[in-house]
């Protein structure tokens, strides 16, 4: 599981950084809001530890600034004793849950599991990426046409959207889609990206998977090269 | 009473037969090409005198020959029934490479259903003989869900919420056209093409 830890203290950053990696998690730690930004164009993560007080860019603007993006990944604030008003504000800008300063190692280790936790259970009701629809209530995938995905063909598209324009590994794949199983292997993540490529042509989707197995996967945008009431058609052919 | 088609039963007969050979023409050939038949099954069909009359009825034009064969356009009908969406296209490709036929009118509403689901190619083409030929090409599961639609009858029904019926056939429709993108996509896996 991959965190990104975006602290301004320099001592406070180093030991968070040090103990939750003893905890097995993958972490990128950061100095303030600006770099934290830039991680987060890169990189997916299963969960963000934000300080809120940060040079730079505050870990609010941080936070208005993702969500605006699509990106759902849930955020932990840090916050000292004397800011209510910051934690209002960062749990109505989409923030996930705050821990005030000071705090026992073992309540955030706690907070992160339950926010990790939480992350994978997180929908949005409806995203949007490109001419593209994805509804999570209907399972519908639609743009000009639509389709209803099997289960496991949502949770990949929905791991796509969220992680939009960033190249996805097979194994993060596997990991944020198939967790509980085993089974699944290099092979089953090439066919249902293949599914989901025939379906986006079937909808006449400007959208498209670029990559292949072994290497990475991104969502990515066509050109508008064939216009809707063009010739061509929903089948792929050679 | 004098048929609607005048004396042209014949030749429409024997145009459909011609189309119909042509058809098999192309079984044959993408089969030794592809190693499989890409036509289901396939139907075709003079339109009834009775429906023609009243066709011609409902669209307020005279009951004659001009309008049965020059202004409506599928009183020779056929529907080409393909395994998969890829074969459709093929097989459409076909048709309109045929020198004797020209494409009048191609609507595609595999590419964007009808809102109410309904996916299937409609083609009019116009025999160098003057004749026009309707032909519907969809997939298996694209016919099963027209059939089967039909046959419901909701729309004269009294009882049932229709709203909740044209959604529900709506949503069937989309999940048979995943399935058979699914279908298409497991194919070319088999052949190597992903």
């Amino acid at each position: 599981m991959k965190l990104l830890l975006a602290e301004d203290t320099q001592d406070l950053n180093h030991a968070l950084t040090t103990v939750l990696r003893m905890q097995k998690y993958d972490v990128d730690s950061v100095y303030d809001g600006l770099e934290a930004e830039k991680l987060l164009e890169e990189n997916g993560y299963d969960g963000i530890i934000l300080d809120i007080m940060m040079p730079g860019k505050s870990g609010l603007e941080v936070l208005h600034d993702i969500r605006e993006r699509n990106i759902t990944t849930p955020v932990l604030l840090l916050t000292a004793k004397s800011e209510i008003d910051d934690r209002v504000a960062g749990l109505d800008a989409g923030a996930d849950d705050y821990l005030t300063k000071p705090f026992a190692m073992k309540e955030l280790f706690a907070r992160v599991r339950a926010m990790v936790r939480r992350g994978t259970e997180y929908s949005a009701k409806e995203l949007h990426y490109g001419d593209v629809t994805l509804k999570s209530e209907s399972l519908e995938l639609s743009s000009l046409n639509t389709v209803r995905l099997s289960m496991k063909e949502f949770e990949l598209m929905q791991t796509f959207v969220l992680n939009e324009d960033k190249e996805l590994s097979t194994d993060f794949l596997l990991e944020h889609v198939w967790p509980e199983e085993p089974d699944a292997s290099e092979d089953t993540v090439t066919l249902y990206i293949n599914f989901l490529r025939g379906k986006l042509t079937s909808i006449s989707a400007h959208v498209t998977i670029e990559g292949k197995s072994g290497r990475g996967f991104r969502l990515c945008r066509l050109g508008k090269e064939t216009s809707d009431d063009s010739e061509s058609h929903g089948s792929r052919q050679p | 009473m004098e048929s609607i088609y005048g004396d042209n039963l014949p030749k429409m007969q024997a145009t459909m037969e011609e189309v119909m050979n042509c058809i098999s023409e192309v079984r044959q050939k993408l089969t030794a090409e592809y190693g499989m038949d890409p036509v289901e099954h396939c139907l075709c069909r003079i339109k009834s005198e009775e429906s023609m009359r009243e066709k011609c009825r409902r669209q307020g034009i005279p009951e004659n020959t001009e309008s049965a064969l020059s202004v409506i356009h599928d009183a020779v009908g056929i529907r080409v029934v393909c395994a998969f969406i890829s074969d459709v296209y093929r097989v459409r490709d076909f048709l309109k490479s045929l020198p004797q036929l020209s494409l009048v009118e191609e609507k595609d509403y595999i590419r964007k259903a009808k809102p109410n689901g309904y996916r299937s190619l409609h083609m009019i083409f116009r025999h160098e003989n003057g004749l026009y030929v309707e032909i519907q090409l969809r997939t298996i599961s694209q016919d099963t869900w027209a059939a089967l639609e039909h046959n419901l009858k909701y729309k004269k029904s009294i009882g049932g919420n229709t709203e909740l019926i044209v959604k529900e056939l709506k949503r069937c429709a989309d999940e048979l056209a995943s399935t058979d993108m699914s279908m298409q996509t497991l194919r070319d896996t088999i052949s190597g093409l992903n």
